[in-house]
């Protein structure tokens, strides 16, 4: 553990950091490009220079190992005008693209430029190398060459983490270029993190290109729901639309990265939604208020139970709905419809993709979620059985989906019930044959959290006031519990969870407080 | 339009992968194999090389245009490669340069229209004491003058 | 003058094995193989054996970096990718004495306890590698390389590989990048390469020359070597003069002789009766002198003194009359043009420092331009990851220092004053 002194501050570290790390940890920020805490160190962007006493040359803090001793200085003329010396060179073949980059208000070279440079350029304009812009290289990526800064990261990214090679640097001195080889385009997964880490525009999102400049952007920490695996996002908004998610890091789930499905799923909470309440009559939607339709579905049940007793009634649960949504279904099913039939399926219909990195084959988010509240695939089995046989008057199911049945065999299935009442924020078949629509805030419109395939409990915040009419998933089941002679008065998520963690022994001893930005695991759970 | 090598050739990879712990090492020899076998290193041959060796595409042509020697667009029967650094540069290598591009009817970066002849500038070629020097294919020719080099280039087959 | 490589330099026979070992060659391996290691880095270290590449750097110093742990195979990497303008003497070892080069491998491996040694020869050299494969295939043949090397136990492997195009590759850990097949970019250090050098195993780089003196110092002792020379900088070296001059060629003289000699003793002399106007010391990254600057003696130390050094032991003499802007121009364009791009500095100045000299050789120079040279130059010296970015800096700076109003005649009167010509 040694002990060093920056800028006149004496500080100890762990052993083996670098000079830039232990800077970082000390809220020192050190300028850079190459260096990327979960890449190898490049070293060639030649922007960490730093003084060391009793080395004659500056040295590059990002390879330049702390020890015991060490007198650096960050804070120099010296280091200053190397600095911007390096950027300076780095800007005389940048196009000045701003106006039209992607990349503008998360830019490295404009942060670093407004920091340390804000010098009037000393080289023409007619000595700039000119290089292919524009270019579709597969994967979520477009390809200018011209902005590249030749940090490298690209080229480490696709050696190091997805091990597929498809860009490398062609050329050399300043005619140096990265690219793809022709007809190779990008051929992974994960080719959305290229734009993250490029610093500057030269890799950018083709799904975002052109949609909103980020400063309009507000962001919020959130949980992707695109499979099991839980990857930590932000979610950037603006108004009540979701523009983009990005990884946010975690190195329990998924260190700096996530998968390009995942990125895809901030559509979901855009696109096909359910935004106002809905009752159907002799097959007809008409849009009705949050009143009638609470009202009409409560009274249902209540009448199928009367009637024909409460194994009449059933509780399909979705892995896509948060745990505290889940602890209060369960809780509405067992003490209050008192019905033997609940249940829920990780199945889902569409893309089965998984992999030994981030994707999982379970496309849920919470279904280990559902599993720890009470539910189970057997039972789920089982009320489909009942649900097949006729047995069932009064049908409360989440999501928009049943299992990977297709909409023609959903269509079938539910039509043998009489009232079927859902609960979801998209459109699908499930919905489409339901009674009664009651639409649910979408994981960018309330808080929550989720359970990972590991048995991570990770918090996701809301971004933006629920879209249209929806509510949050708490508030609509704790309403229709209330309707149905329960006492319930749960102020918000936080006060669901506190209950759940009192009962619940996986979760117990977690605590919003606990569980951080980073969660926790739940017990038992490694 | 694929390419492979012939079996001589990958008789040569075989002994070449031998020496060397590791397959990666064979990169540069196996695009000298290329270029002779092929003539010049095409796309084709870089796959073909890239599949041989089990690498991408993309990171062989990374090794293919970093180095000067291998040509990634075909080339004359002769390249001459003229030393434009400053040895030879102090004794002529200019004026040899604007001889060498009359007498051909070619800049240096072009080929003879026949597909004879491709001039090129090349840096130092390491043997500045006989000064003006030129690299023709594989060999050097040195102490040149117009006259040497028109007697040599004419007296090619 | 007591020589130790060029002796039968003259001899066409010497490149092969049995003419070799008629006039006394792989005595000193004998020698070597029937004492303990520690003797032979020992002769080194006192012959004050510096490398030859360029660097300079003490041989023997160089060897002990290996670490103590035999545990991980060892490399020993022959750094023939000689590129550095005006230097052309390690093709003379290779073409005309492969053998005192395998000499020399043989003894320096079995002083490092390493057992694989590769000679990187640039790509350019076709001939003198086929030369080195078939003398290497020679000692092979003779039982100087392979296993049970003269019935010692020692085992070796030696093996050729050639370069393909890059003057940057003479820098030893792009030299390593390219061996492993990569593109011949420097490595960052640490690590260092005696730690993790090719394929991730130690290794040393060591230049022809270097290697080549091996023999001799094994047989006569280090000390006889470095009495050849003179204090800290021991033995002769392959000095090679280019230019205008008499007798342009490489000459073995003793590390302590006079620039002055060596131009016009050795060399005879400008052609034409011309004045000198300027010499370039060691191969063209090294600072420039003017001609009253040459009274100095060619070791490290003497050179050091006067702000340049013996570097690869390349001498380009320039006369008067010689436009020293095109000159510099002709040498920008080469780092431009060999610069591997990694990183900033390099890659942007050199390029940049190409094309303002070509601006200023054309009477298209601007006022405030030397001034932004300089500049840039502190900007790229000492910044970069290898020495490329120096060796581009250091002739643009001493040209300008110490030719300064010429460059200033070309941007004031927009025109090259010397007609744009050589």
């Amino acid at each position: 553990m040694p002990t060093f002194v920056i800028n006149g501050m004496s500080a100890t570290v762990a052993d083996g950091m670098t000079i830039l790390e232990a800077a970082k940890q000390l809220g020192i920020e050190i300028p850079h490009y190459c260096y990327h805490p979960k890449l190898s160190i490049a070293g060639n962007c030649r922007m960490c220079l730093v003084e060391v006493e009793k080395f004659p040359k500056l040295q590059i803090s990002c390879n330049t190992v702390v020890t015991e001793g060490m007198v650096v200085r960050t804070d120099t003329e010296k280091v200053r005008k190397a600095v911007t010396g390096v950027l300076e060179l780095m800007l005389i073949h940048h196009p000045i693209d701003c106006p039209i980059c992607d990349q503008a208000g998360e830019c490295g070279l404009q942060s670093y430029y407004m920091k340390f440079g804000l010098h009037k350029s000393r080289f023409p304009l007619e000595d700039k190398v000119h290089k292919k812009k524009v270019q579709d290289i597969g994967g979520q990526i477009v390809l200018d060459a011209e902005r590249c800064i030749l940090c490298s990261r690209c080229v480490r990214f696709l050696r190091e983490v997805t091990g597929t090679c498809e860009m490398e640097f062609f050329d050399r001195s300043d005619h140096s270029e990265i690219s793809i080889f022709p007809g190779r385009p990008l051929s992974n997964n994960y080719t959305g993190n290229l734009a993250d880490i490029c610093p500057v525009g030269a890799l950018t999102s083709k799904d975002f290109r052109f949609k909103c400049r980020v400063w309009f952007l507000k962001t919020a920490n959130s949980i992707c729901t695109g499979c099991a695996n839980g990857c930590n996002v932000y979610a950037d908004f603006k108004g009540d639309i979701l523009y983009r998610l990005r990884p946010r890091q975690n190195d329990a789930v998924n260190k700096t990265w996530m998968c390009d499905f995942g990125r895809l799923e901030y559509r979901k909470a855009n696109e096909d939604r359910l935004l106002t309440p809905v009752i159907r009559e002799g097959g007809k939607p008409i849009a009705a208020a949050w009143e009638s339709v609470m009202y009409t579905t409560a009274m249902k049940f209540k009448d199928a139970a009367e009637a024909h007793g409460p194994e009449s009634t059933a509780v399909i649960a979705s892995p896509q709905s948060s745990n505290e949504e889940l602890f209060l279904v369960r809780k509405l099913a067992k003490e209050i419809l008192k019905t033997p039939y609940t249940g829920f399926s990780f199945r889902a219909p569409g893309d089965q993709t998984f992999d030994d990195f981030l994707i999982r084959a379970d496309k849920n988010p919470n279904s280990l979620g559902a599993q720890l509240l009470g539910f189970s695939e057997e039972g789920f089995d089982r009320t489909l059985k009942a649900v097949s046989e006729g047995k069932i008057r009064a049908l409360l199911v989440f999501g928009n989906v049943l299992a990977d049945l297709t909409e023609g065999e959903i269509v079938s299935l539910l039509s043998k019930v009489p009232f079927v009442a859902n609960v979801g924020t998209n459109d699908g078949a499930v919905p489409r044959a339901a009674h009664a629509v009651l639409p649910q805030a979408s994981f960018a419109e309330r808080g929550g959290t989720f359970t990972n395939y590991a048995g991570r409990v990770q918090r996701f915040q809301p971004g933006f006031r629920p879209r249209g009419k929806a509510r949050a998933g708490i508030e609509i089941v704790s309403e229709l519990a209330n309707r149905m002679g329960a006492a319930w008065a749960f102020a918000g998520e936080a006060s669901v969870f506190q209950a759940l963690s009192a009962s619940e022994e996986p979760f117990a001893g977690l605590s919003y407080e606990s569980l951080g930005e980073q969660g926790r695991p739940a017990g038992g759970a490694k | 339009m694929s390419v492979a090598f012939s079996d001589t050739a990958r008789r040569e990879l075989e002994a070449i992968l031998s020496r060397y712990p590791d397959k990666e090492a064979a990169i540069l020899p196996a695009l000298h194999l290329a270029q002779r076998e092929f003539g010049y290193v095409s796309d084709e041959a870089i796959v073909y090389v890239a599949g041989l060796l089990g690498f991408t595409p993309a990171r062989i042509e990374g090794v293919a245009t970093f180095y000067t020697m291998y040509n990634r667009k075909p080339v004359g029967r002769y390249h001459v490669q003229v030393c434009r650094n400053i040895s030879c540069s102090l004794m002529g290598a200019e004026h040899l340069i604007e001889h060498v591009s009359k007498k051909l009817g070619i800049r240096p970066g072009e080929t003879t229209p026949d597909g004879r002849f491709t001039l090129s500038k090349a840096e130092c070629l390491g043997s500045c004491g006989t000064a003006p020097v030129m690299q023709v294919n594989d060999d050097y020719h040195e102490e040149l003058t117009e006259e040497k080099i028109d007697a040599l280039l004419d007296g090619l087959p | 003058m007591e020589t130790v490589l060029t002796t039968h330099f003259a001899d066409e026979r010497y490149r092969r094995v049995d003419r070799y070992l008629e006039l006394g060659g792989y005595e000193a391996l004998r020698k070597a193989l029937s004492g303990p290691k520690e003797r032979i880095v020992d002769e080194v270290k006192k012959a004050n054996l510096r490398g030859r590449g360029g660097a300079g750097f003490p041989a023997g110093v160089k060897w002990g970096f290996l670490p103590k742990d035999l545990s991980r195979p060892r490399v020993l990497v022959i750094n023939a990718d000689e590129g550095e303008p005006g230097t052309f003497k390690d093709r003379q070892i290779m073409a005309r004495a492969p053998h005192l080069l395998l000499e020399g491998i043989a003894i320096a491996s079995y002083a490092m306890t390493i057992h694989l040694s590769y000679i990187y020869i640039r790509g350019e050299f076709v001939r003198e590698a086929k030369i080195v494969e078939e003398a290497v295939a020679e000692a092979y043949a003779k039982g100087f390389f392979g296993k049970n090397i003269l019935g010692s136990g020692f085992d070796l492997d030696v093996y050729v590989h050639r370069g393909a195009g890059a003057y940057i590759c003479g820098e030893e850990t792009s030299l390593i990048n390219s061996l492993e097949g990569k593109r011949g970019w420097p490595r960052i250090k640490p690590p260092f390469p005696a730690s993790v050098g090719a394929f991730g195993l130690p290794t040393i780089v060591n230049n022809v020359e270097t290697i080549a003196d091996v023999p001799w110092i094994v047989t006569h002792g280090g000390e006889k070597f470095a009495s050849l020379g003179v204090e800290k900088n021991g033995g002769t070296r392959l000095i090679g003069v280019s230019g205008p001059v008499n007798r342009p060629g490489v000459y073995e003289l003793s590390a302590g002789v006079l620039l002055r000699d060596i131009i016009y003793t050795h060399a005879g002399g400008l052609k034409d009766g011309k004045a000198l106007k300027a010499v370039i010391p060691g191969g063209s990254s090294t600072p420039v002198l003017r001609p009253d600057e040459i009274d100095v003696t060619y070791d490290i130390e003497s050179m050091g003194k006067i702000g340049t050094m013996p570097g690869s032991g390349g001498v380009i003499v320039i006369a008067e009359g010689t436009c020293m802007v095109r000159a510099l121009s002709v040498l920008m364009n080469f780092y431009a043009h060999e610069s591997c791009g990694q990183c900033t500095p390099c890659r942007e100045g050199t390029g940049w420092l190409a094309k303002v000299m070509g601006r200023i050789e054309n009477g298209q120079g601007r006022e405030g331009d030397l001034e932004l040279v300089l500049d840039v130059c502190d900007n790229m010296m000492g910044r970069t990851i290898c020495p490329l970015a120096d060796a581009a800096v250091m002739p643009a700076q001493s040209f300008i220092w110490k030719f300064r109003e010429e460059f200033e005649r070309h941007i004031k009167d927009q025109k090259c004053p010397f007609g744009n010509r050589f």
